[in-house]
This record gives structure tokens, C-alpha cells and sequence, in this order.
């Protein structure tokens, strides 16, 4: 008779608090999976965690999500394929968090998409940016920063806004990424401005000097070169274009950070020609993006906060908009349906605001530029600016 | 535009040539392939970085200090990890050796696994304009350091009592151990002497390339290419052998494509082993029995 009762009063808990029985989600707790390259040569990337993390700290701290707080288990995926899919296995079935919001590495992202797909675990992206991610589409998969589509063509719509523009070249790496980017803004410039890219160079990963590259750009003269490269090959590329004498401005993508270059070029002259992709609304080092600095390192004191580390912060402020639509009796199907319904979301903190629907869930459509002018960082719509 | 490319290529051979000169150097004084040896080039630019901007020492001091702690860690490897296992199968040392590469680098990403850091050149000029050539000093003391350890340790080789013991050693351990000499001491003196060459190496690169966790390996290939195409086990050929991969790298970047740039070093492994398997300089090993 105490065992039937037992079962009863389960029952009716469960029947009146649907919510509880939702994986992740507790009387009083939300949990949320991180996961991302906080070690290894790809760790750059990773301080986008720390980004999404502090946002949740501090939702917490005034109080939480319908009187619930976010807890979050964070995962190390080393940028490996491998460890990603058993970190995502650990957070969904060891720690049963309700949502996953994880992902640096393009690779990683892809290798854990589909059996998230199949547990209908919401998969929010933190900072990779294959526009191959949400291609097919998929109803848990969110991606809420700009893709490398959108960069590519933000990189050719600022080169052809100096008025007289008409010799692009592009220097890329020879793997999947570099030809992506590559193939984007070379149909973009086609198709939006009937030009062709006037030299297309290779420089490969490790590479220690650019001196042919440079050469022939010097030779060919174009008006702007797009680099489609990684930090440590473009900080390389502006060194020895420094070297040589040449000022053609280079435009660096949306995984390069200015400070970054700075600091590995070591040489502010080398920087005058050097714009790169930028999400963000406040501009680096100013006062207005302090706050977001000063959210970051209230919870991470020793964290030395960059261009990544802000990364994630907008795509987490949708997250707690998200939780928040959806209401007191949360569920995953609610959660999605409610991420859907994100239209222009001003996070403050990306240049562009953020908009999903039903059947397009890319939801960071532009951006900006970045460059040092007086020494400052200055954001940049179009070259006019 | 040419005399530029050599130029550009002469000192990015003589990076290669400088590594590829510890590993023969190695390779004639104890016999053993040392797969490890970028990340004992990578300690070394690490060690300088610590002892000159963590630390604070002058330059001149990091650099002696970074040699010194090389030498010391590159004769512990050789006590503790290679002279257990060093009369067993060729593949086990050169398995330890890559060991050693992942214990070394292992440990750097813990310390540093987030950052890509920046090493201050050695001498901070403006580039140097000899006609149309642009060299930096960090150029031309690379290619300064490559030549005196070329002579210098072509001079021991060659003209030293010690250096020619030490190659009959490594020939002949047996018969050199019979006569009274003490060849391990000389194999673990020699695995000091070879990361010490790393981190003089270490020190003169890290400038151009950077300083992280994984920046021997790529080298490392490069280094293997050069050893290969100069002939294995000849200091002159390590030398010509990464002189002129880094030519031929940009020369056939800047006239065929800039695509061929990175494959060069390995085309250069294939082919030489095909059409000139003992290298430019090497000599066919003939054993007298």
C-alpha cells in the first residue's frame, strides 16, 4: 500500500511539474553543456566559453530564468573531432544538461551535429562559423554569429566601397576552410560587382615567410588582397607585406583578431594597411565594450579577454531570451520553438542583430570591419567611414 | 626580383640547414634518427623566452642560461630514456625519441597552450636595403649562426682528435669500449651538445616564426628533407641539403605557384630516394667483410 502511494505521489508530481521531468532542467536549476578548445593550439578560439559562461554568471546573479539558475558543465574538445563526441556524450548523457551550447572548431561541429540531431538536444553554436553547419537544416541547430558566407562577402562588399576599386586578389590556405571562404567571396565579387579575382595565392598552414606572396602581389598591384588565413599565417603575411614595402590594405577574416595581430606582428607601422572581419558593436579596447570586458574577468579573473572572448556573449543573451519565452515549464520543443521566434535581438554586444525562423537558422546576416586609425580601434561599415 | 628570392631563400634554408645540422650531427656521433628533435628546438625557444621576458634576464644571459638548461635536459634524456633501451632495435630509440617529442611539447601546452607568443628580434633595426634586396638583422644572423655551427662543427669533426673518437665510437662501439673508452659518456655529451644546438637554433628562429607549443614539427619535415637530399649523416649535405630546399621553395612559390611552396620539401624526399638515394653529397655504405 506505502509502495502504491509512493508511485501515486510520483506520478502526480510529475503530472503537475512537467518540467522536472525534462533532462536537464531542475526546481531551481537550468543545465548547460560547454564545449570548446581550451587547450591546444585552437585555444584562442576557445575563450569564447568563457564569453557565453560569464553571461550565465551573471543572469544568475540577478536572480536567474523563472527562478531558476543556469548551471554549467564545461568540456574541453582540444579542436578534435574525436574528443568532442565523447565530451557531447558525457555532457548529454553523464550530466544530462538540457542544451548544448558548444562548438569552436567546424570540424568538431560537424562531427556531433547529427546525434544531437537525433536526441532533439538543443545545439546552439558558440563560435564555429562553417556556413556548412546549418546547411542542411537542422530544427535543433542554431547558429548565432556571422557565418564565413557572410564574412566572405562583408570582406568584398568593404574592399569594392573605396570607390575605385577594381583588382581584388586573394591569398588563402589550400584546405577546406580556405577554399570555402575563397569560393564565396569569388562568386560574391562576380555576381555582385561582375569582377573576377585578379591573383589567387596559396600560403599554407606553419608557413615561416611570404616573400614569394608578397612579390607577386607587388607585382600585380591589386587594390585590396582578401586572406582568407588563420591568425599566425596572417599576422605573417602583414609582417613581410610590411617588410617589402607593400601598402595594398589586406583584409583578414572573422577568425583573426587585430590586437592578436598586433601583438604577433610586434609592430604598430606594419598594422596601417591591416583591416579584419569584426562582429561586435563597441569597438575593441574602448569604453564601451569595458562592461563586457569587466563581465568577463568578474568571473574569470585571470582571463585576458580578446576579440574571442566576446564571441559567444550575444549568442548566450538569445539563449536567456529564448529560456525566458519559453516560460516556467520549459521543454526542449518550447526552447526551439522559442529560438525560432527571435526576430532583430539587439545583444548590445554584435553589430548585427540576431533573427531565426522556422526555416533559417543562421542568425547573424553581417557585420563590419576593424582597424587601427590614431592608434585606435576603430569599426568600419564601408572604407569611407 | 630574383636576388630577392634567393635571398629570402637562403635564409629560410639555413633555418632548415641549422636543424638538420643537430640531427646529423646526432646521427654521426651515436648512430640514432632523432624524431624529437623539433621539440627539442621548440624548448629551446621557449627556454630563451622564459629567462629573457618571464624571468627578466638580459639577452645575452637567457641565451647562455637556455643553452645551458638544453644541454642539461638533452644529457638527462639520454641517461634516463635512450641508454636503456639503446642496444635494442633501431625502432625503439627512434620510438622514444618521438616520445620525447610529445613529453616536450605536451608540457609547453600546459604552460602555454592558449597563447601564440611573439619573441622579440635579437637585434631591433629597420630592415636592411642592399640594392633591391630587403633583408632584416634577424635574417642575417640566421644565416651567420647557421655558417659558424657548419664550420665550427666541421672543424671538430674533421680536424679534432675528439671529434674523429667520437665518429669511431659510434662506428665501432664495441671496439672503442675494448680500447678503454667511454661511449656512453660520449653518446650522452653528444645528446647535450645537439640541444644545445637546439636552442641556439631555437633562439635565432623564434623571431620569424613565433613562439608555440607545435612549431618544431613542421621543421622538423623540412629538416628530414634537407638531411635527406644533402645525403643522411653529412654535416656538408644537412647543410647544401636545407640551403637548397630553401631556395627552390621560392623560386617555384614565386615562377610556378605558390601552391608548391609546402609540398616542395616532400617531392624533394621522394625523389631523392628514387633517383639518389644516398643524397647530393652522401657516399654508398660499403661494409668490409
Amino acid at each position: 500500500m506505502k509502495r502504491m502511494t509512493a508511485i501515486l505521489a510520483a506520478a502526480l508530481v510529475a503530472v503537475a511539474n512537467p518540467a522536472f521531468a525534462e533532462p536537464g532542467v531542475g526546481e531551481d536549476t537550468i543545465r548547460i553543456g560547454i564545449f570548446a578548445p581550451l587547450t591546444g593550439s585552437a585555444s584562442i578560439f576557445g575563450r569564447a566559453a568563457f564569453g557565453a559562461e560569464a553571461v550565465y554568471n551573471e543572469v544568475n546573479e540577478k536572480g536567474g530564468i523563472h527562478g531558476r539558475k543556469i548551471e554549467v558543465v564545461r568540456e574541453d574538445d582540444g579542436c578534435d573531432a574525436a574528443r568532442a563526441i565523447s565530451a557531447v556524450r558525457k555532457l548529454t548523457a553523464q550530466d544530462d544538461v538540457f542544451l548544448i551550447h558548444g562548438g569552436v572548431c567546424s570540424g568538431t561541429v560537424m562531427a556531433v551535429r547529427d546525434d544531437l540531431e537525433r536526441q532533439n538536444v538543443p545545439f546552439v553554436i558558440l563560435g564555429a562559423a562553417s556556413a556548412g553547419i546549418v546547411k542542411p537544416f537542422k530544427k535543433n541547430l542554431f547558429q548565432p554569429i556571422p557565418n564565413s558566407d557572410v564574412v566572405a562577402t562583408q570582406m568584398v562588399d568593404f574592399a569594392m566601397s573605396k570607390p575605385g576599386t577594381a583588382k581584388i586578389a586573394l591569398i588563402s590556405h589550400t584546405d577546406e576552410w580556405g577554399e570555402t571562404n575563397s569560393r564565396v567571396a569569388t562568386e560574391h565579387l562576380k555576381k555582385a560587382y561582375g569582377l573576377d579575382i585578379s591573383l589567387k595565392l596559396a600560403l599554407e598552414r606553419s608557413t615561416t615567410d611570404a616573400t614569394p606572396q608578397i612579390l607577386q602581389l607587388r607585382n600585380a598591384q591589386p587594390d585590396f588582397v582578401l586572406a582568407m588565413l588563420y591568425p599566425a599565417e596572417t599576422a605573417l603575411l602583414v609582417r613581410d607585406a610590411h617588410k617589402f614595402g607593400m601598402t595594398t590594405p589586406i583584409l583578414g577574416n572573422f577568425g583573426v583578431s587585430l590586437e592578436d595581430t598586433r601583438d604577433r606582428v610586434g609592430d604598430m607601422a606594419a598594422m596601417a594597411n591591416f583591416y579584419t572581419f569584426y562582429a561586435y558593436e563597441p569597438a575593441l579596447s574602448s569604453a564601451e565594450i569595458e562592461p563586457w570586458t569587466k563581465m568577463i574577468t568578474k568571473y574569470f579573473p585571470d582571463h585576458r579577454a580578446d576579440t574571442f572572448s566576446y564571441e559567444a556573449m550575444g549568442g548566450a543573451l538569445a539563449v536567456i531570451e529564448a529560456l525566458k519565452q519559453a516560460g516556467p515549464d520549459l521543454t526542449r520543443d518550447k526552447f526551439i520553438a522559442a529560438m525560432e521566434s527571435i526576430k532583430d535581438f539587439q545583444s548590445g554586444i554584435l553589430n548585427t542583430p540576431i533573427t531565426f525562423s522556422a526555416d533559417d537558422h543562421a542568425g547573424v546576416n553581417g557585420g563590419a570591419m576593424i582597424a587601427y586609425r590614431d592608434g585606435k580601434p576603430t569599426v568600419l561599415k564601408t572604407w569611407s567611414e | 626580383m630574383f636576388a630577392q628570392l634567393v635571398a629570402s631563400g637562403l635564409v629560410q634554408g639555413s633555418i632548415y640547414a641549422v636543424i638538420a645540422l643537430g640531427m646529423t650531427v646526432l646521427f654521426r656521433s651515436t648512430g640514432v634518427v632523432h624524431f624529437g628533435y623539433g621539440a627539442f628546438f621548440m624548448a629551446g625557444a621557449f627556454a630563451v623566452y622564459v629567462f629573457s621576458q618571464v624571468v627578466g634576464m638580459a639577452f645575452v644571459l637567457a641565451f647562455l642560461a637556455a643553452v645551458a638548461v638544453l644541454v642539461l635536459v638533452g644529457m638527462a634524456f639520454e641517461r634516463v630514456l635512450v641508454r636503456p633501451i639503446v642496444h635494442g632495435p633501431h625502432v625503439t630509440v627512434a620510438m622514444m625519441t618521438v616520445a620525447m617529442s610529445y613529453l616536450l611539447t605536451g608540457v609547453a601546452r600546459f604552460f602555454w597552450g592558449q597563447e601564440v607568443l611573439r619573441m622579440p628580434p635579437i637585434v631591433d633595426v629597420p630592415p636592411i636595403f642592399v640594392g633591391s634586396i630587403v633583408l632584416t638583422a634577424q635574417d642575417l644572423l640566421i644565416i651567420a649562426g647557421c655558417m659558424a655551427l657548419v664550420v665550427a662543427f666541421f672543424l671538430f669533426f674533421a680536424r679534432t682528435k675528439l671529434g674523429k673518437l667520437m665518429q669511431a665510437a659510434s662506428q665501432v662501439p664495441r671496439g672503442a669500449a675494448l680500447v678503454g673508452i667511454n661511449v656512453p659518456g660520449f653518446h650522452m655529451a653528444m645528446w647535450g651538445v645537439v640541444a644545445g644546438i637546439a636552442a641556439v637554433a631555437g633562439t635565432l628562429v623564434a623571431p620569424v616564426t613565433m613562439l608555440y607549443p607545435d612549431m618544431g614539427a613542421h621543421l622538423l619535415i623540412k629538416a628530414f628533407a634537407a638531411m635527406t637530399f644533402g645525403g643522411f649523416g653529412n654535416l656538408g649535405g644537412a647543410v647544401l641539403g636545407g640551403l637548397l630546399i630553401g631556395l627552390a621553395e621560392q623560386l617555384a612559390g614565386f615562377y610556378i605557384s605558390t601552391a608548391l611552396i609546402d609540398i616542395f620539401a616532400y617531392l624533394v624526399i621522394i625523389v631523392v630516394l628514387i633517383v639518389l638515394p644516398n643524397g647530393i653529397l652522401g657516399k654508398k655504405e660499403a661494409t668490409r667483410v
